[in-house]
């Protein structure tokens, strides 16, 4: 006992009940309340009605009686009266004491600096997923950007393998395609794909010690597929593998190609060509025409241009018509005389404007520049290239030369 | 008339006051007012042929310095254990509770309420909680005290476990 003098006890007990609001209730082992008292209005708990059940009426004290632990505090309890009190629960003899002590400006208090407190910590938090969210994205993005790198490698590493076996496959064609010649009559070309591969092919050889024949053919589309077939064609004339067709005799070959390269089995893939047998002996030239642009015969010295002349023929692409027959012309070339042979893609030119070049023009540029003592060939493609504004051509440029 | 104690529990800030006062007064309010100590709200409801009042004490949430009490759940019936579907470490602090009301209480039934289930872009807790809370859970249910979804689901399903 803190043994206090009955001024000081009686001082602090006014100072309780003065700060504090003291009230009581008194329930006895039946749980029913048997006495109150003190200050119950203050914490809203008017109208208890004694010798009546205790819990019906304090809802607060359901489930806690009879008391397992004495005292039993409940801090800072909301009152039916809006008030907060700090409910004690004291045991004796049975019996159980409920003493109310006000806390409402405690739990102001409290509920002031809990509430920054909390509303710190959420904040807290809230930024902590944020960032975790963000570290989360940046950890993807990072991956993603390995695997793109990782795929962009592997892209350029299949790039670098198809660009290399493209190059092997120019070399290829390049390789069967003929040199240049000078004895007994000159034949010199022009190939220029528009891309790695050409549809475009050209060639020619001695069929025996009278009869020399050349030819320029021109595959639909551009690329490996067209390149493929251009090839195939030219072996074809190259060894003589024609069945049933004198190969001194055009309108038979193209015939024959027809029968052997019919599109329903190229992969929808036919050709145009220009096929010509020349006979030095005679100076006669006997060609053949499927749906190929027409030669041109310039007679005469060049310096003075001479007379251009067309060769022109009338027949369907090889591989359109099952049927199809081809018609043979037949010309004298007289010395001095240069016959050219070239595909679509030496003359059809797009201008940056979208116009295109006349034939007229590139008949032109041919004849210019045998009068200027340059070489023809390289001058065509020089002008196509400025028509087109750009060294890259949208067709391949194949064009033969040959000089009597 | 039947009257039963049933406590709300979890992490502060998860929603216990206004999920209690969306089922008690049918009201929500965005603004976040702290709960200092106790607050009891009384609400009767009917289980098949029994009617039952439910007294529910919504005690003050659990942080890092205060642990609930849970002396309070001294006679209680049953309790929700609230989380804040936004707040995966809400969870952890709910299965802490329980491991504590169940060691100091015993194996009373509970529901475990995943809260806040408007804010769905902001979830972030899996659907399938610990099996620990799984077992032991009277029913395991998404609410909104904003929207009310699954609230009155909720108190129907504790009250048909605790009433005999």
């Amino acid at each position: 006992m803190l043994n206090l003098p009955p001024r000081i006890s009686d001082w602090l007990l006014q100072l309780v009940r003065s700060q504090f609001a003291v009230a009581f209730l008194l329930v006895d082992g039946e749980q029913i309340l048997v006495s109150t008292g003190g200050d119950l209005e203050n914490y809203g708990l008017t109208g208890l009605h004694h010798r009546q059940p205790a819990c019906g009426q304090l809802s607060f004290l359901e489930g806690l009686l009879p008391l397992e632990e004495s005292p039993f505090l409940i801090r800072s309890l909301g009152m039916p009266g809006g008030r907060s009190a700090d409910v004690h629960l004291l045991a004796e003899e049975g019996s159980t004491w409920v003493v109310l002590l006000d806390s409402t400006t405690d739990h102001d208090k409290t509920q002031k600096m809990q509430q920054k407190a909390y509303d710190m910590t959420l904040l807290s938090q809230r930024e902590a997923r944020l960032i975790a969210k963000l570290e989360a994205a940046h950890a993807d993005l990072t991956s993603a950007h390995r695997e793109l790198a990782e795929s962009r490698e592997a892209l350029q590493r299949t790039h670098d393998r198809m660009q290399k076996e493209l190059r092997d496959a120019e070399r290829y064609v390049r390789a069967i395609l003929p040199a240049p010649m000078t004895e007994p009559f000159a034949v010199d070309w022009l190939y220029v794909p528009s891309t790695e591969l050409a549809g475009d092919s050209l060639g020619y050889h001695w069929i025996d010690s009278e009869h020399f024949a050349l030819y320029l053919l021109d595959v639909s589309g551009h690329g490996v597929g067209s390149a493929l077939l251009s090839v195939a064609v030219s072996q074809t004339l190259r060894s003589g593998a024609l069945r049933d067709a004198d190969l001194r005799l055009p309108e038979e070959v193209l015939g024959s190609l027809n029968q052997t390269y019919q599109m329903e089995l190229q992969n929808n893939l036919y050709f145009t060509i220009w096929y010509g047998v020349y006979h030095p002996s005679s100076g006669r030239l006997r060609y053949s025409c499927a749906g190929h642009p027409s030669a041109i015969l310039f007679s005469g010295s060049s310096e003075k241009n001479g007379v251009s002349t067309s060769l022109p023929g009338a027949g369907v692409p090889v591989g359109m018509l099952p049927n199809a027959s081809y018609d043979r012309e037949e010309c004298t070339l007289t010395p001095p005389a240069r016959l050219f042979l070239f595909s679509d893609g030496v003359f059809e030119i797009s201008r940056p404007d979208g116009s295109m070049l006349e034939f007229a023009d590139f008949e032109e540029a041919l004849a210019r520049a045998a009068s200027n003592r340059k070489t023809e060939l390289d001058e065509v493609l020089r002008m196509a290239r400025a028509v087109h504004g750009n060294s890259i051509l949208e067709d391949d440029f194949s064009i033969i030369k040959m000089t009597i | 008339m039947l009257q039963k104690k049933v406590c709300v529990l979890g992490s502060f800030g998860v929603g216990k006051t206004s999920l209690v006062r969306r089922y008690v007064e049918s009201i929500f309010s965005d603004a976040y007012l702290t709960t200092v100590g106790v607050k009891i709200d009384k609400k009767t409801l009917t289980v098949g042929a029994e009617t039952v009042t439910i007294i529910l004490w919504d005690i003050a949430g659990e942080d890092e310095i205060t642990p609930i009490r849970t002396s309070y759940l001294r006679g209680a019936a049953g309790y929700f254990l609230v989380v804040d579907g936004t707040r995966a470490e809400t969870l952890e602090v709910a299965r802490s509770i329980h491991t504590r009301v169940a060691l100091e209480i015993g194996p009373i039934p509970f529901v475990l309420l995943l809260n806040k289930a408007d804010m769905q872009e902001s979830w972030d807790i899996s659907d399938q909680p610990a099996s620990a809370l799984e077992n032991g859970a009277a029913a395991i249910l998404r609410t909104s005290a904003k929207t009310g979804e699954g609230v009155e689901e909720a108190f129907q399903k504790l009250a048909q476990r605790i009433v005999p």
